[in-house]
């Protein structure tokens, strides 16, 4: 008896000492929010794998380096067309297209040591991206055939044919890196110790797979005063872990919210959603390479038979916009008259039941894959589409294979049915030639002559007015071949404390100098 | 001893080359190509091909393997695809981390499990047994994901006690090696309580398991041990309860929780990669699942080759402390 007290006394008191050490947690608990130029922290879903600027291929890397080095030039979603950062302005060759010429800002300091920024740094950067052996952004710069510094300030770019689209090859993704650095040290050391640009900001501290850490430098002309002192990429992969961690002021931006934890954002009284259209195209693929989707009127029967609106309302909770056509408003080529008029296609499943008669289709089962996590509501949006395709005739199963597995047999060809997205769509040439022109890809293995013609006519047409024209053209010719439908583009949202201003970029980059911390 | 020693070390290499084995076979035969995983959506034919070269993939899978067996050989566990360095260097970065994390797991499991068993074995059907007996069952049925993302939404998200994920805070330290234990020693307070605000969460989530599972195995050890002669002659010879139950039982109870928690470490180990890619911690664990999905072959076979290591290593530990706690393994009798 006496011993059972004692034990209750001594549980007691070990109680007591908890709770203690928990509430006095609440002393160092809470993180700060951003003070004016100070601190932001921002929860992102990607981390770089490397010093190395060139091996990654991933959005993520790309906004780090393109901030620390520095760019050519980026898209302005804004204005709708490419702006110089390093470059200052451009032209093509009247008599030969193939050559480009770029003249650089003048009198740029580099980030440590003032050292200027010339045509020698352009041409070792795009040389050392297709030359070093870790590089995986060698797609970037496969138009190129030769680059040339023609001066301290003027470098000459040679394709190896016609492009129109160069820009979107190059700019955002060609990170500038230092020559000399390069030279004395090599690549691994100057990478590691000498990681120093042209960019506004610094890298202050790389711990690969926790965080990235960018410091301003105040002398870099488009580094504001207003913007953080501090930018810091914590690396959450799940959602929920990106939203608590808003909730609680550990971080200031929160990258990606899925819709269905949208509501827990908007119920804070100092957070705030900002959403953003991404450019990343969601379709249907059908692979004509394989039956029944060698049947035209099949494969126009699945774009009908989809209720896009209603998936976008129900299952994606408005977060989305519908595709007319293959991009959407701030892409470049986009008509929004032309995409009303001839790309639309209607939800009509009476027309979506006449074309699968029409077609001959006999029942056999047919599989959809789609991957799972890897797209916002990727799994559930599809659920949603099978009894639409059953609703018209189309005997469709659902297959949730995993990414890598998926990835490698749709990289192969060896998927006829599948659900994906593509990514980082600016001017959409590449990203059409590579999924719907013969030879492109193996990923859909459609050959059309009128989409061919009409991609390798825009590919050649330099004139802005006449190159959309040709563009839409294309557009046209994809819809009428339907070797896929397209469905949507996700909005983005972040989630932002208040005191935080930023333009979020629909490219999914985050920079400094687009945050502004409010007093 | 020193013959029992070697022989027992020269019984793990076949097991540590069977294993490296298995694995080697096992992730190629997986579906999925580290060249179209890792390089660019955009990258052509002929940049996978090069890819490939490079990282040997274009070989007959038996060169693969005897190539590996001789950089193994030689200490060298190669190059990882994903993120170009060695293998060795990036688990040596990152190991730190998840022992730190395991062995916070292990004290909590042991500080919590022990005397919990203790109570509830010392007093069976009573108040302390009840207790005792819900928390252990809590602890070996809820999955460790689970509990750690409620963890998150009620100690961070709703109570604001703890961060929600990460190692560390920027501006306090840098966070790496043996974080917390680095910080205690050179009397930095303020990293070693950071530290420590950011391990209590994910040691809760992956020690609770252990936890339940010691505090089982000590309630039935100690019910066992009550019931014996020289329990009974402690007693007649006046020792108090309490001289009883931590002098003469506990010594003897440990025996099997000592087997149990040396078979459990490798279960936290492995079940750290879980725990770690919920609170984003940066250990081996969340490295495996990084390699795992984009098929980095040579960063899987490495991460798993040293918890293979690490596994044998702490059995092998396990057999040896028998002999300290029961000096008749120790005089084979």
């Amino acid at each position: 008896m006496a011993w059972e007290i004692k034990m209750k006394a001594r549980l007691g008191r070990l109680a007591l000492i908890f709770m203690a050490s928990v509430a006095s947690a609440t002393l160092f608990g809470a993180a700060r929010m951003a003070e004016a130029g100070g601190q932001v922290t921002v929860g992102v879903t990607e981390t770089i794998a490397s010093y190395d600027p060139y091996a990654d291929s991933i959005s993520m890397g790309y906004a780090v380096w393109c901030q620390v080095y520095g760019c050519l030039g980026l898209y302005d979603y804004d204005k709708g067309d490419y702006v110089g950062m390093l470059a200052e302005r451009w032209e093509v060759d009247e008599a030969d297209k193939n050559i480009w010429t770029f003249h650089l800002k003048q009198g740029v300091k580099r980030q440590n040591d003032g050292k200027e920024f010339t045509a020698e740094d352009v041409v070792h950067s795009v040389n050392r991206i297709n030359n070093d052996p870790l590089s995986k952004q060698k797609q970037n710069v496969s138009p190129i055939k030769e680059v040339v510094a023609l001066d301290k300030h003027t470098v000459k770019i040679v394709t190896k044919e016609p492009t129109a689209s160069l820009l979107e090859f190059i700019f955002d993704r060609v990170i500038i890196s230092a020559k000399d650095l390069y030279d004395k040290y090599g690549a691994r050391e100057a990478d590691r110790k000498y990681p120093w640009g042209w960019g506004p900001y610094k890298l202050k501290e790389l711990m690969i797979g926790q965080r990235i850490v960018l410091e301003k430098d105040s002398s870099h002309p488009d580094a504001k005063s207003e913007n953080p002192d501090t930018l810091i990429f914590n690396i959450m992969r799940e959602p929920e872990q990106r939203v608590t961690a808003l909730l609680n002021n550990e971080i200031q931006i929160a990258q990606f919210i899925p819709p269905h934890l949208a509501e827990r954002v908007k119920g804070g009284s100092n957070f705030e959603l900002q959403p953003a259209s991404s450019v990343e195209i969601m379709f249907l693929a059908m692979s004509p390479k394989y039956k029944p989707w060698n049947n035209l009127k099949l494969r126009q029967a699945v774009c009908y038979a989809i209720d896009r609106d209603l998936i976008i309302k129900n299952v994606l909770k408005g977060q989305a916009k519908r595709l007319d056509g293959p991009i959407g408003a701030g892409q470049y080529g986009y008509d929004p008259d032309y995409a009303q008029k001839n790309l639309t296609i209607a939800y009509d499943p009476a027309k979506a039941r006449e074309l699968v008669k029409a077609s001959g289709y006999d029942g056999e089962p047919i599989y959809l894959d789609t991957p799972v996590g890897r797209y916002i509501n990727d799994k559930e949006v599809t659920e949603a589409m099978i009894p639409m395709l059953n609703a018209v005739g189309i005997n469709a199963k659902l297959r949730t294979p995993e990414w890598a597995t998926l990835w490698a047999d749709v990289q192969k060809g060896k998927t006829p049915f599948y659900y994906m997205g593509r990514g980082s769509v600016v001017d959409p040439s590449p990203a059409l030639s590579q999924y719907f022109e013969t030879g492109g890809s193996p990923r859909i293995g459609i050959s059309d002559l009128q989409i061919d013609k009409t991609l390798a006519a825009e590919r050649v047409t330099f004139d802005p007015i006449a190159r959309k024209k040709a563009l839409n053209a294309a557009f046209k010719a994809i819809e009428d071949a339907a070797p896929a439908c397209f469905m949507w583009r996700h909005q983005m949202l972040y989630g932002e404390a208040k005191n935080v201003e930023h333009t979020v970029d629909p490219g999914g980059r985050v920079f400094g100098t687009r945050i502004v911390v409010k007093p | 001893m020193p013959g029992y020693l070697l022989g027992r070390i020269a019984a793990t290499i076949p097991v540590v080359v069977m294993i490296s084995l298995l694995v080697f076979l096992l992730i190629h035969a997986a579906p999925g190509d580290p060249a179209d995983l890792l390089l660019s959506d955009e990258a052509s034919a002929t940049d996978i091909t090069e890819a490939r070269h490079r990282w040997g993939l274009d070989q007959p899978i038996y060169i693969q393997y005897i190539r590996f067996l001789a950089n193994i050989a030689s200490g060298d566990l190669g190059t990882s695809f994903k993120y170009s360095d060695p293998v060795i260097e990036l688990i040596g970065d990152r190991l730190p981390a998840t022992v730190e994390l395991a062995f916070a797991s292990l004290l909590i499991a042991l500080v919590v499990g022990i005397p919990l068993g203790v109570f509830a074995g010392a007093k069976p059907n009573s108040w302390a047994d009840n207790l005792g007996s819900v928390a252990g069952f809590f602890g070996i049925s809820m999955p460790s994901f689970w509990l750690g993302i409620m963890l998150i939404l009620i100690m961070s998200g709703y109570f604001n006690w703890l961060p929600s994920s990460g190692r560390s805070t920027y501006g306090v330290a840098q966070g790496a090696g043996f974080y917390v234990i680095e910080s205690l020693f050179s009397g930095n307070s303020k990293a070693a309580w950071d530290g420590i605000k950011h391990l209590i969460m994910p040691a809760i989530a992956l020690g609770a398991g252990m936890m339940g599972l010691v505090m089982r195995v000590t309630r039935s050890s100690v019910l066992e041990i009550m019931s014996e002669d020289y329990v009974r002659t402690a007693r007649a010879k006046g020792l108090g309860e309490h001289t009883v139950l931590w002098r003469h039982v506990l010594r003897n109870a440990l025996i099997p929780v000592i087997t149990v928690v040396g078979l459990e470490l490798g279960t936290l180990l492995s079940g750290s990669i879980i725990v770690e890619t919920v609170f984003a911690w940066p250990g081996s664990g969340s490295l495996l699942i990084a390699a795992i999905q984009s098929r980095d072959y040579p960063l899987i076979t490495g991460t798993v080759l040293t918890y293979t290591v690490a596994f044998v290593a702490i059995n092998f530990l396990i057999d040896i402390l028998y002999g300290v706690i029961d000096p008749r393994i120790r005089f084979g009798r």
